[in-house]
């Protein structure tokens, strides 16, 4: 086959065809990726809202690798809410559907403050669902579900965890029929939130 | 004019009806099953179908003469593939919390059935206005089966209606993938029941009209629909 042949070939064409479709697909995603860009200012702001209903105003806290890192999850961020004196955290819990994450937002109350050193946790405010990845059943977990994290504050302050165990009743154990790798991770999500208040903020072991 | 109405017309009942893609196809089952746990979850991944049916039946019909028979395929994933992203974007800037419970769903609409066989079946061989019916129509289908699915499952599993709590009780087993797979099927019944119904009510009515009363001569046209009904 010479040049010429090539050129006129339906395998050419075929080729041609293709690149110039990708090509134009390519540059109108980037157009468009530009035009509706969300910012991480725009989606901390978007989270405030639906977390507090409200504008607040929130300081993020620096943490260290170490002090992020926990067997069951990782604290992604940390805000004091100067708003009511509570803590925010963005936290993923590990142990989800094929290996996947959960990354929740959860609101710890307090007693006290970090200055004086006497930060005494007291519950948890609220949990509000971020993100996931894998998970294919975040369409099961209701309003219902997260509210019961909000209604343990007697045992979250005495230093007690969440679970989402099958076979276990209690209460905190926390979970949805079918969905138990998922609600694992809220699980661990929360919990992680727990354990790094408790011993970044509160000075005490994990 | 009147030809024109009544084959768009066609077209549109063909997507909803005949050619029901959740339904009577059963097509898209992987995002029908998982998505379908509440009902507006269920819409938004209908409404979400239908844009991208649309864009993209338009987009290939408009190609149909460029793109080569040998890589049709991969241009139409191609096409399609654009347009689930840009559908992405657009969730996640304006309508994040449907973005957020639709999950893996919305990128997975690029491998759905749905959209790659009309893309294929209808959109490469027909006109522009013909394949943007289609694609209407067909992802309205899609979306009232969905819907229909969500509302159910999210009644009897939740006992809620569209996010409203209207009842106290739940049954576990509809929120499950056991529970979608009972109530697709049940659906499926009824839905092939009532259009079976339906269509013969239409033929003998049909029959009806064409059969010539005594003594008048029938017409050869008229006789040879009246045996095609039979």
């Amino acid at each position: 086959m010479t040049v010429k042949q090539f050129f006129k070939s339906t395998a050419f064409k075929s080729l041609a065809v293709l690149i110039v479709i990708v090509l134009v697909a390519g540059a109108l995603l980037a157009v468009f990726n530009d035009l509706l860009y969300v910012s991480d200012e725009e989606r901390l702001a978007r989270s405030l809202a639906k977390i507090y209903g409200t504008e607040v105003t929130a300081e993020e806290i620096e943490l260290s690798e170490e002090e992020r890192t926990y067997n069951n999850g990782t604290v992604d961020a940390v805000y004091y809410v100067q708003d009511d004196g509570n803590y925010l955290f963005q936290t993923t819990g590990k142990g989800g559907y094929s290996n996947g994450t959960v990354t929740l937002w959860t609101i710890i109350t307090c007693t006290g403050s970090r200055e004086e050193n006497d930060l005494m946790l007291t519950g948890i405010e609220k949990v509000v669902y971020d993100s996931n990845s894998g998970q294919t059943l975040m369409g099961n977990f209701g309003e219902s579900f997260y509210a019961l994290f909000a209604n343990q504050d007697e045992l979250v302050a005495g230093g007690k965890d969440f679970t989402a165990n099958e076979n276990m009743t209690g209460d905190l154990n926390n979970i949805v029929a079918g969905a138990s790798m998922t609600s694992t991770a809220i699980c661990n999500a929360v919990n992680t939130a727990l354990a790094c208040f408790r011993t970044v903020f509160m000075g005490g072991e994990a | 004019m009147n030809g024109k109405i009544k084959h768009y017309g066609k077209i549109a009942y063909d997507g909803l009806i005949t050619n029901n893609a959740t339904f009577k196809l059963v097509l898209g089952t992987c995002a029908t099953l998982g998505m379908s746990t509440s009902a507006v979850n269920s819409f938004g991944m209908g409404l979400s179908v239908t844009v991208v049916l649309l864009l993209s039946n338009v987009i290939i019909s408009l190609l149909r003469k460029v793109i080569p028979n040998t890589v049709r395929i991969p241009a139409f994933v191609v096409i399609i593939a654009t347009m689930v992203t840009l559908l992405r974007m657009v969730l996640e800037k304006y309508i994040p919390d449907l973005y957020d419970s639709m999950g893996v769903f919305l990128p997975l609409i690029v491998v759905n059935c749905v959209i790659l066989g009309r893309a294929e079946a209808f959109a490469s061989k027909q006109p522009v206005l013909d394949s943007a019916i289609d694609g209407i129509f067909t992802g309205l289908g899609l979306t009232c089966a969905l819907t229909v699915i969500g509302i159910i499952r999210e009644f009897l599993g939740s006992g809620s209606f569209f996010g409203i709590q209207v009842m106290d009780f739940k049954i576990g087993f509809f929120t499950n993938s056991a529970g979608a797979f009972f109530v697709y099927g049940i659906c499926i019944a009824l839905f092939v029941l009532i259009t079976d119904q339906a269509d013969k009510a239409r033929r003998a009515k049909q029959a009806r009209l064409l059969r010539v009363p005594a003594g008048d001569q029938p017409l050869p046209a008229v006789e040879s629909s009246a045996e095609e009904v039979k």
